[in-house]
C-alpha cells in the first residue's frame, strides 16, 4: 500500500498539468511504516530528461536523483518511488516502464487527458524486472 | 575508509544496511571491496562483463563518475560513493 498526503499529490497533478502534452516525472518520498505501508510526504517534480519526443517517454536525470536522496537522508525520510505520466493515455505500467525500473520502488503512473487528470495506479516491478504488480494506491480525491 | 551509500531495493543483499565501508582508492577498488563481502550485490551493480550495469549511476562526494574518470575515479577514504538507480520509462 502506498498512501499520498495531499501536499505531494497537489505536486504530483501540478506537474503532470503542466508539463501535458509530454510526460512529466519525478520523485516519492517519504516512510515506511511498521506493517510495511508507504507514506509519501515529499514529491519532487523533476525535469525529463528524455532527450527526443516526450510526448510518451521519460528520463529521470541522476543529479535530480542524486539530490532527492540527499533530501531524504536530511529529512529522515526514504526514495519511495518515482511517478510520471501518461498524456491521453491510461495509467498502465508499460513493457518500457517495466524494463527501465527498479524492483522494491513504488511507480506512480498518472493518466492526464486534455490537459486534466483522470485516474492514476502504483505499481511495482518483481526483482528481475520481468513482471509488475499493481499496489493498493491511497490519494486524496481529485 | 570510504563510505558507500546503498539504496533501498539493494540494502537486503548488503545485510539490510543503508550505509557500508568498504576500503579501496579508486570506485572500482571500492565497488570489488564492497561486492567481495556482500557477493549479493555483484550482479546488481555489473554486468557480465564486469563493467558497471547501464542502470547503475555512481557519484563521489558531489560528482557523477561518468563525467570523471568514470570506474578509475580517485576516492580519498573520507569520500562518501552515493549509488544512483537510473529510471526512465514511458507510454509507449
Amino acid at each position: 500500500m502506498i498512501e499520498i498526503l495531499p501536499a505531494p499529490w497537489e505536486v504530483i497533478l501540478g506537474h503532470a498539468r503542466a508539463c501535458y502534452p509530454r510526460e512529466c516525472c519525478g520523485i516519492l518520498l517519504g516512510e515506511v511504516g511498521a506493517d510495511g505501508g508507504r507514506r509519501v510526504t515529499i514529491a519532487v517534480a523533476c525535469v525529463n530528461a528524455y532527450d527526443g519526443d516526450q510526448a510518451d517517454r521519460f528520463e529521470l536525470a541522476p543529479a535530480d536523483q542524486f539530490e532527492a536522496q540527499r533530501l531524504a537522508r536530511r529529512e529522515g525520510l526514504e526514495v519511495l518511488g518515482f511517478f510520471h505520466s501518461h498524456p491521453d493515455c491510461d495509467a498502465y505500467f508499460s513493457a518500457t516502464d517495466l524494463a527501465h525500473s527498479w524492483p522494491w520502488y513504488s511507480n506512480l503512473v498518472v493518466c492526464v487527458r486534455q490537459g486534466e487528470f483522470d485516474h492514476a495506479r502504483a505499481f511495482r516491478a518483481n526483482e528481475t524486472q520481468t513482471e509488475s504488480t499493481p499496489e493498493e494506491l491511497i490519494c486524496p480525491k481529485s | 575508509m570510504p563510505q558507500i551509500l546503498i539504496p533501498a531495493p539493494l540494502r537486503q543483499y548488503a545485510a539490510g544496511q543503508s550505509s557500508v565501508e568498504a576500503p579501496g582508492a579508486t570506485v572500482a577498488e571500492v565497488l570489488t571491496a564492497l561486492t567481495s563481502k556482500y557477493p549479493d550485490l555483484r550482479k546488481h551493480l555489473f554486468n557480465d562483463q564486469g563493467a558497471l550495469r547501464s542502470f547503475v549511476n555512481v557519484y563521489v562526494a558531489d560528482e557523477d563518475i561518468r563525467y570523471l574518470q568514470k570506474e578509475q575515479t580517485a576516492v580519498s577514504a573520507n569520500e562518501t560513493l552515493t549509488i544512483v538507480p537510473s529510471i526512465a520509462g514511458g507510454a509507449r
